[in-house]
């Protein structure tokens, strides 16, 4: 028989031996780290605010870090929150200072992702040809996904960015090419909503905004990487719908608004016009 | 490794704990214990796991629309089809692309913090308003949000500690004498009582 007069240990013990033994281990890299991954979460969910927070607290952390114990990864988290909260030039140093630190074997992502950031430095301090062959370099040779995917944006931002002033020949050339690398990946990994969508926006610029409204729809359907995405994917959708109600012959409009009549019941929009996030209708046509 | 900066680690531990738990003198030595052996024997563990936990970037929407999509976005709109009538009908999209960069993420995307951000001029519909001064202010909001608050005293406190013990070479010890070294500042702190 058991005569220890001990009381068993309350819940709130063990809780508080939880955060000892986690305290107790914490450094400011998986701090930087932690904060940084809470400052994303918020990012998705377009709680800017909160985001900017934790961005802010997770570059306070990597700066401790960097000071107490300079590393590659403790330069590759200041950075990358100091490219969050559109510190450029800071971030692009970080970024050069992860580099001249050296990644250790099996960080390579630490070291693809400090190339990526640096690239996304460069558009803010007036390069964007050289951050336009970064994102390139990183579509072609990169096996991580979430590489691609920032690849894949930033390149195609950029990209659409060239084509808005040139002729029109030259133009197509750039969209064409551009479209094409994006059905490049989206064959590697055709169950990515993020690479479809892409694909739409392109597609938009094509003004072929049947494909596009189709590859909005499939990249809804596959899922979208932060609720800013999905809104945008939203209205892109709806723009093909007005686009393509007065383009289209009246016949081949019919069948098409059935089909998008269909599609709009499936995701609980209000209206051919009003996705479900939406507060009001701004139809102007309407009006 | 000199035992009394241990001893002397482990006092400021005890009297930590007892701080906190005054009246729960049967937690100070499992707590210590655990804490002291786990900041020990994994702390090769804990730097893998720390440097192999990866983070990444997350991919934003497109900011670069066609003109057809800008144009459809201020026309759509009955409030800005009317704040933007001439540029609408001029087609000067050097304008219009420019009001669109700072109207869409509120307007069309209903940015949550843009929206409160821009709320009165949103009240009143005065777009250009919004348009003009959209950069320095969102700028200053953000830069007026503060990093989240620190952690509570508390998990500082034990953070420091197990800084402090990971400092002191603590492996060169065998567990029974860490056991003992433990007990030992317990029991002169009860004696102080």
């Amino acid at each position: 028989m058991n005569s220890n007069p001990r009381p068993s240990l309350p819940k709130v013990f063990l809780l508080l031996f939880c955060f000892f033994l986690l305290a107790a281990c914490l450094s400011h890299l998986r701090e930087a780290k932690f904060y940084y991954s809470q400052g994303q979460a918020f990012s998705r969910q377009y709680q800017t605010e909160k985001a900017i927070a934790f961005y802010k607290r997770a570059l306070e952390e990597a700066k401790e870090e960097a000071k107490k114990h300079p590393s590659a990864q403790a330069y590759l988290l200041k950075g990358m929150a100091e490219l969050n909260l559109e510190l450029w030039k800071d971030a692009e140093a970080s970024f050069l200072e992860a580099f001249s630190s050296g990644f250790e074997e099996g960080e390579e992502w630490a070291s693809e992702l400090s190339l990526l950031g640096l690239a996304s430095s460069l558009p803010g301090l007036g390069l964007k040809d050289l951050a336009l062959k970064s994102y390139s370099y990183l579509l072609d040779k990169s096996k991580l996904k979430p590489v691609s995917l920032y690849a894949a944006q930033k390149y195609t931002d950029l990209a659409l960015a060239q084509s808005l002033p040139k002729e029109e020949k030259e133009k197509q050339k750039i969209l064409n090419d551009l479209l094409k690398k994006m059905e490049n990946l989206s064959e590697k990994d055709f169950g990515c909503g993020f690479y479809h969508y892409l694909q739409s926006q392109i597609l938009s610029h094509l003004a072929d905004y049947r494909k596009s409204f189709e590859e909005a729809a499939m990249a809804r359907e596959l899922g979208l990487p932060s609720e800013k995405i999905f809104r945008d994917n939203d209205l892109q959708i709806v723009f093909c719908y007005e686009k393509l109600k007065s383009l289209l012959p009246p016949e081949e409009w019919r069948e098409y608004e059935s089909h998008y009549e269909a599609w709009i019941k499936k995701w609980g929009w209000k209206d051919s016009q009003t996705p479900g996030w939406k507060k009001e209708a701004n139809n102007a046509a309407d009006n | 490794m000199k035992v009394s900066s241990v001893e002397k680690a482990l006092e400021r531990g005890v009297q930590l704990v007892s701080e906190f738990f005054p009246l729960k003198t049967y937690l100070y030595f499992p707590v210590l214990y655990s804490a002291c052996i786990w900041a020990i024997r994994r702390r090769e563990e804990w730097k893998g796991e720390i440097f192999s936990w990866q983070v990444w970037l997350d991919p934003d929407a497109i900011e670069v629309k066609p003109d057809e999509f800008v144009l459809d976005f201020f026309e759509s709109h009955p409030g800005l089809q009317k704040a933007y009538k001439e540029e609408i009908k001029a087609k000067d999209f050097k304008t219009l692309r420019a009001a669109f960069r700072t109207l869409y993420p509120l307007i069309g995307l209903e940015d949550p913090f843009l929206e409160a951000l821009f709320k009165p001029e949103l009240d009143s519909q005065d777009y250009r308003k919004i348009a003009s001064e959209f950069e320095a202010r969102v700028n200053k909001a953000k830069n007026d949000i503060e990093a989240v608050e620190e952690k509570p005293k508390f998990l500082e406190a034990l953070k420091n500690f197990g800084q402090e013990i990971l400092a002191l070479s603590l492996y060169l010890l065998s567990d029974t004498q860490i056991q003992k070294l433990i007990i030992k500042e317990i029991k002169k702190l009860k004696g102080k009582r």
